[in-house]
Order: C-alpha cells, then sequence, then structure tokens
C-alpha cells in the first residue's frame, strides 16, 4: 500500500476517535467600518463605504458536539465606474446594495479530533450563493501536531443580462434597472432581458501546525480552488477599440496557494512576534507573494496590543491590458477585463488592535454571567499602488483616470469593533 | 530523449509511466519529509504538557479570532487578485 494511502487511513480512523466533551458556548459580535478613497461622481457621495456586521454563536450540543449559526451583512455604498477606459473616473455612476449571508455548522468532538459540517446561504440583488462544507482535525499523540482538512463547495448563481447568442464583442452590460428576480433560493431569468448564469466554486484547504519548541509554533497551509462558470463582473464594459462591450474573462480559474506562519514568544518581554509568508499562483497569470510582521504586546494583565505590516504585490492577468491599450490594440486575444483586481498592484497595510478582556477565576464569572469577556478596537491602513503593465511612454492617455482609486497614497482605512463573550 | 517518437508510441507510454513513477516518488519523498517533520515532535524532542504554558497564550494561537480572520480575507478578496491560505475557507462573492 503506498504510503500516501497509509497517511489517509490513519487520518480517518484519528478523526472517528471515541468522544469526550471539550465544547463551550461563546457569542461573537463585530462590526467593521471600511472606507475607501474614490474620485467622486456628481450624484454620488464620495469614495466606497461597506458596514459590516457580523454575529456568531456557539453552543453546546450534549457532551460531545456543537452547533454554531452566525448572519454577516455588506451595506455598500459609493461610486462605481461603468466603463473602463482612459478617463473611467468620467463614466462613474452612484450604486448601492446590501448583501446577506446566513450559515450555520454541526461539529462532533472527539478527545482529539473534530468533524464539521456546514452549510450556508448569501443573497444580493444579483447574486445568490449556496455553500456546503467540511472538515476534520486531529492532534496527533502528544498533541504537538494538528492536521486539518476542509471542502468547500458553492452553487453560486450571478444574475446577468440575456445576450442570447451575442458575440463577445457584442454583448451587453447589466443595469441597476434590469430585473433579477429570484426565488428563496435560486434565481428566475426575465427571456430577453436578464439571466442567471451558474458559477460553481470548489475549494480545498490542508494545514499542518507544529509546535516546535516551548515558545515556538508554526503553521503550514496548502490551499486550491477551482472555479467554473460566469466570473464576469455583468455591469462593467470596456471601451475595446470603438465599441463598449460587457468585460470577457475566461469561465474557468484554478488557483492555489501555499502559505507559512510562525508565531515566537518571548516572555521576558511578555510579547510575541508573528511572522508569516504566502506564495499564490492561478491559470489566468495573477502570481503574486505576500510578507507579513507582526507584534503582540501585553500591556497589562488584560490588556493586549498587536501591530502588524503587511507587503503584497502581484503580477497582473495575461488577458490585462492598461485602458488606452484596449481602446487603440483590441484585446488581448479572446478576453478584456476592467477589474484593478487583475491589474498589477503593490499592496502595504499597517494596522494595530487593542484587545481588553477579563477572565473569571477561581469560580467567579464575569459580571456574574461570563467565563470570558473580551473587547476588540482594531484598525488598518492600506497604500495601494497601481502599476502599469503596458509600455508607460508610449501610453498617451496614461493610468491615472483609468480607475476610480483616489491618486494618494493612502487608499483605505478599516475600523473593527468586536466583542466576544464565553459562557 | 528521443524527439521524433510519435506520441502514441510505446516508448512514450513507458516514458510517461517514468514521468509518473517519478512523480510519485517526488511525492513519497514529500511527503516523507512531512512525516519526519511531524514526528519530531514526538519522543525526546517533544515539547512536554508542562512545557506548554506559553504554547497556550491567545497571542500564539493562529486565527483565534475567527471573525477578524473572516474579515480580513473578506476585505482583501475584495482588492487583491489572489485567496486563500488563511484560516478561513473560500468562496463567491458578489460584491461588484
Amino acid at each position: 500500500m503506498q504510503l500516501s494511502r497509509l497517511l489517509w487511513a490513519a487520518l480517518a480512523g484519528a478523526v472517528m476517535w471515541p468522544a469526550l466533551a471539550r465544547a463551550n458556548d461563546r457569542v461573537d459580535f463585530s462590526t467593521t467600518w471600511y472606507q475607501e478613497k474614490r474620485e467622486a461622481c456628481a450624484d454620488c457621495q464620495q469614495g466606497l463605504t461597506v458596514i459590516h456586521p457580523q454575529f456568531d454563536a456557539e453552543i453546546d450540543v450534549g457532551e460531545s458536539a456543537a452547533f454554531r449559526f452566525g448572519y454577516s451583512a455588506d451595506v455598500v455604498t459609493g461610486a462605481t465606474a461603468s466603463v473602463y477606459s482612459v478617463d473611467a473616473i468620467s463614466t462613474a455612476t452612484p450604486f448601492d446594495d446590501i448583501r446577506h449571508d446566513g450559515r450555520l455548522s454541526l461539529s462532533l468532538l472527539g478527545k482529539r479530533s473534530t468533524l464539521t459540517a456546514s452549510g450556508s446561504v448569501a443573497t444580493e440583488r444579483d447574486y445568490l450563493s449556496i455553500a456546503v462544507g467540511a472538515a476534520a482535525s486531529v492532534d496527533l499523540p502528544g498533541r504537538n501536531s494538528t492536521f486539518a482538512l476542509s471542502y468547500n463547495h458553492n452553487f453560486d448563481e450571478v444574475c446577468d443580462r440575456d445576450n442570447a447568442m451575442a458575440t463577445p464583442l457584442e454583448r451587453r452590460a447589466l443595469t441597476g434597472a434590469d430585473p433579477c428576480e429570484k426565488n428563496i433560493l435560486r434565481g428566475e431569468d426575465t427571456p430577453g432581458t436578464t439571466a442567471w448564469r451558474e458559477l460553481t466554486i470548489d475549494t480545498a484547504q490542508a494545514s499542518l501546525t507544529q509546535n516546535v519548541s516551548p515558545k515556538v509554533v508554526l503553521n503550514l497551509t496548502l490551499y486550491g480552488s477551482i472555479l467554473n462558470g460566469f466570473q464576469s463582473n455583468p455591469y462593467r464594459r470596456v471601451r475595446v477599440g470603438s465599441t463598449e462591450p460587457q468585460e470577457f474573462v475566461p469561465t474557468t480559474r484554478a488557483r492555489g496557494a501555499v502559505s507559512a506562519r510562525l508565531n515566537r514568544y518571548f516572555p521576558s518581554l511578555r510579547g510575541a512576534v508573528h511572522l508569516s509568508a504566502r506564495g499564490y499562483s492561478d491559470t489566468w497569470g495573477v502570481n503574486s507573494g505576500t510578507a507579513e510582521m507582526g507584534w503582540s504586546q501585553y500591556l497589562a494583565d488584560s490588556l493586549l496590543l498587536r501591530v502588524r505590516g503587511r507587503i503584497y504585490q502581484q503580477k497582473e492577468a495575461v488577458f490585462f491590458k492598461d485602458a488606452f491599450y484596449y481602446q487603440t490594440e483590441s484585446s488581448a486575444g479572446a478576453y478584456f477585463t476592467g477589474d484593478r483586481e487583475l491589474g498589477a498592484l503593490r499592496h502595504f497595510i499597517v494596522g494595530g488592535k487593542l484587545t481588553m478582556f477579563k477572565v473569571g477565576e477561581d469560580g467567579a464569572q464575569v459580571w456574574s454571567v461570563f467565563d470570558r469577556l473580551e473587547l476588540n478596537l482594531k484598525t488598518d491602513l492600506f497604500f495601494l499602488s497601481e502599476l502599469p503593465v503596458n509600455d508607460l511612454a508610449a501610453n498617451l492617455g496614461g493610468v491615472d483616470r483609468q480607475f476610480l482609486s483616489s491618486g494618494q497614497l493612502l487608499d483605505a482605512i478599516v475600523v473593527t469593533l468586536g466583542l466576544q463573550l464565553d459562557f | 530523449m528521443d524527439r521524433n517518437t510519435p506520441v502514441g508510441s510505446p516508448s512514450s507510454s513507458r516514458r510517461r509511466r517514468h514521468q509518473t513513477r517519478t512523480s510519485l516518488h517526488r511525492w513519497g519523498a514529500g511527503l516523507l519529509l512531512l512525516a519526519a517533520l511531524v514526528l519530531g515532535g514526538c519522543g525526546r524532542h517533544a515539547v512536554r504538557a508542562t512545557e506548554k504554558e506559553y504554547l497556550a497564550d491567545q497571542t500564539m494561537i493562529f486565527d483565534e479570532d475567527g471573525q477578524e480572520t473572516a474579515a480580513d480575507e473578506h476585505v482583501l478578496s475584495n482588492r487583491e487578485g489572489s485567496s486563500g491560505g488563511r484560516g478561513s475557507g473560500g468562496g463567491g462573492c458578489g460584491c461588484n
């Protein structure tokens, strides 16, 4: 029997080990405010604002199981460019949307293992997502090594303009006035006007967490995802030559990432350093590298400060062009896109998180109710550079107005307030 | 390698089987290396239960705040072309 089969069999057996209870009841609340600078348009507020509230609860079910449920939302308002062109700012239009996301899961808890089945439903005006997943983790004897595996499948649908048999350069974009009818879980086509396109996403992740020494822990993660279906932004047009068709990208995308993280505690300083690195690649040609470093410091017995810096750089998708070259040279092969996320980027984040916590001791509880109470305040500053991907010297239109970016170094800010309650 | 050998010929089939075995050997070597790293956590080099005081600290636990990890991934997946590699799983989003 091959070595890989032996390891899979051992993992499956460990997951099914007899159970003992160790669940805790917990409730988490948080709200994230995301503010991005964007060039204003006449009818819309300046920038892009997203409010993201989250709620999650975990409850014991018997002695060896836990039930979790949660809800989150995205309340989005701001400006978007309807046409990717040399002067996309002149095509900016206001938009707003609300996305709802509900999720639940059931976990079986063993002495050294956990098995979880999960599901979620997310809905907004023009997008529906139904996801199912499973995850397993096992601590090897000695409890110094933890293997974890997870798999997730999405049955997503995207509302699109009904373009029938139109060629890519003839396809029309969706507008906010087009109807995107749907019942509770699936979209309903409006023949001749709108049609719902399928998008399936399969995601798998494997990780190993290893205690290296009494003060050092290491995590290695392998991630893979395959997307099949409609992945264009149905609202976005691209100026290709003299036409402005709907954005057109490939229907298949395979993504992979490998990451390594390390935490090291310094008892004399009452602090810890956090290091991480990640490499990413996909079949659209987007390759990226990420490096992050952080430091956690106890300021008092119940007060913890963490600061971090993160740097990220990515190469553009093979079919991405600066807007001027789409207009003067046509598309890069069959595909064309105005998605900033598929361009060449350099991204730098600095941030900090302040945590106040109170733990019940010697049988006493916090406020006579909670085993533990934790309050978090976190903020991140985002600095983004959009890099030209074609000959800048010959680009008579320039790249400064092809996205709605602010053009200033500080691109966005995030502030999060969170509360965790353990019972 | 004989570049003139047709794809469907017996010798090209033998090369494909050799390449597959080589690939499996590399996977096996990788798994052995991984097993060696893992087993390094056992025996006299393992971290004993009495030595795990600092490892149990909240600053040493990866993705200890699940909502923070999910929110971070949510923001970054809508600003960057990459995803994955952290604690939270992937998924679709219609954030246009």
